[in-house]
């Protein structure tokens, strides 16, 4: 399974796990066993220098902190157009950028609460997205 | 103390859109007149570095060496830099430390790129890969949408409005529809900035700068070979350089770029001034919202009074600190490599009293601010007549 709508980096096994993990509904990311720094999405080495991670469940829930809507895409990127990324604050502090779905521009607001939602792009890619949270 | 290091000699090309040449003729297009402004010939030169952002733009690789032949300085010790959309800056400051420590005394600077020559599908798609490739361009993350991140949070924060980005856009036109050496000399009223097509919300095409080809060249000497070249060397007497995290959403901040900050600091205390003594700057604006950033990160005006400091007027000549009074990014251009040395030439320029209807009359001292990527280098250099 390859992660996103359009990638070229080869799938390490970092990679490899990550989205086996969301394909059943986890969000991972890592942490180190050193200085307890938290990476989301993962890392497999630490800032601290340290290679002694592990991986942990991140929340799924957090707020909008920045939005913009993507009228003129790359060129891989065509077909979704317009989309909506945006950058959230998971509640562990962690924060995350992705696409935000279930909202037209009006119902968008910095600062609205959203979940993060994991689900296909095609046959072989997946990836998460925020929705509007209830 | 740093030993003393000052710009003696300036060059500029037509920036635009340039099938005309390629990214050899137009460095010399830069380099010829900034070495007859120092009173230089090839032979006097010790040393040159030059900056060009992408091969892939120009479609040639090692493109320092290829623009090292054309101008003929076969010979000479030769450096390609490299730091984004600062690259420019970053030649200024490698140069400014050659001479700094000695090994060198005259060093000629060249920023240069092509951009157009590939096309905008294939420009934007270069650009989009600036981000990471990783976690940010598997979302279709474009160059600007980076800024329009920056941008939504800002007006959430601070009441930033769309207006007062479209004000910096005329502001910047207004100016560089007097360079003859900008790319798009055209004045434009707010009614046409706020009504242009939407690029990515909430930045419209007259919030986003051009595509373009240029280049621009700078001689840079020590203070011994400075004062029998010149009477008016300009002294570069302050540089500050910072960076910060590659993704976006690890930022410490989405309103305010770091880099900028660490690197003003540094800059403001190596040349002993504050803020408020520039008379004239040129900062980075690839996008409305980022000189907004710029004034208050390199305190201009106090955090989240960006918008207020140019519906105000304060960036215009007879404000505050006149900003990007040369058209900027936005209207001049901002062939990358070329963009940090241009500034170089505006600064110099205004410090020598030599930009005609653009002049800030009586100005000592100016500044120059390039941002690399969405924040990842930035360089701040600091300049008295
Ligand atoms: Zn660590």
């Amino acid at each position: 399974m390859k992660f996103g709508y359009a990638s070229w980096l080869p799938e390490t096994n970092m990679m490899r796990k990550f989205t086996e993990e969301l394909a059943n509904g986890r969000l991972m990311g890592t942490k180190c066993k050193k200085c307890k720094t938290k990476y989301m999405p993962p890392r497999i080495q630490c800032r601290c220098g340290s290679t002694d991670m592990e991986w942990y469940e991140a929340p799924k829930k957090g707020k909008l902190l920045a939005y913009t809507i993507i009228m003129y895409p790359p060129e891989s990127m065509q077909k979704y157009a317009p989309y909506i990324v945006a950058v959230a604050e998971l509640e562990d502090g962690t924060r995350l950028l992705s696409h935000i779905v279930g909202v037209t521009p009006k119902t968008l607001k910095v600062g609205m609460p959203i979940e993060v939602s994991i689900s296909k792009v095609s046959e072989d890619r997946i990836t998460y997205k925020f929705k509007p949270s209830t | 103390m740093a030993k003393k290091v000052a710009v003696v000699g300036i060059g500029h090309s037509k920036f635009g859109k340039r099938p005309d040449v390629t990214i050899r003729e137009l460095a010399h297009e830069a380099v010829f007149p900034a070495l007859e402004d120092a009173g230089l010939s090839a032979q006097d030169i010790d040393a040159v570095v030059v900056g060009v952002a992408g091969d892939e733009f120009a479609a040639q690789g090692s493109c320092a060496a290829v623009i090292n032949d054309y101008i003929g300085m076969q010979g000479k010790p030769l450096y390609r830099v490299e730091a984004a959309c600062a690259t420019g800056s970053a030649a200024v400051r490698t140069a400014w430390a050659l001479i700094n420590s000695g090994l060198a005394e005259t060093v000629l600077v060249v920023g240069a790129e092509t951009m157009t020559h590939v096309g905008t599908p294939r420009a934007t798609e270069l650009m989009a890969k600036a981000g990471d490739t990783r976690w940010e361009y598997p979302f279709g993350v474009t160059f600007p949408a980076f800024y329009a991140l920056m941008a939504t949070a800002h007006m959430h924060q601070y009441g930033t409005t769309r207006e007062q980005l479209s004000m910096v856009s005329v502001k910047n036109h207004k100016y560089g529809a007097m360079n003859p050496y900008a790319h798009l000399r055209k004045e434009i009223t707010l009614e046409e900035a706020m009504k242009s097509v939407m690029i990515c919300y909430p930045l419209n095409l007259y919030d986003c700068c051009l595509i373009s080809d240029g280049a621009a060249a700078a001689v840079l000497a020590s203070e011994e070979k400075a004062k029998k070249l010149t009477d008016t060397p300009v002294w570069i007497i302050g540089l500050g350089a910072a960076s910060d995290n590659m993704m976006i959403a690890e930022r410490e901040s989405l309103t305010s770029l770091k880099a900028t900050r660490l690197a003003a600091e540094q800059a403001y205390k190596m040349a002993r001034i504050k803020p408020e003594e520039i008379d004239v700057a040129v900062v980075h604006d690839c996008f409305t919202i980022a000189e907004i950033m710029a004034y208050e990160d390199l305190g201009f005006c106090k955090k989240g009074e960006g918008g207020k400091f140019i519906e105000e007027g304060q960036s215009y000549i007879g404000g505050k600190i006149p900003v990007n009074i040369d058209g900027g990014l936005k209207s001049k251009g901002h062939p990358l490599g070329a963009t940090g040395v241009s500034m170089t030439v505006e600064i110099t320029r205004q410090l020598r009293g030599e930009a005609g209807k653009r002049q800030v009359e009586g100005a000592e001292i100016g500044l120059s601010h390039n941002i690399g990527e969405t924040g990842q280098y930035c360089f701040v250099h600091i300049y008295k007549r």
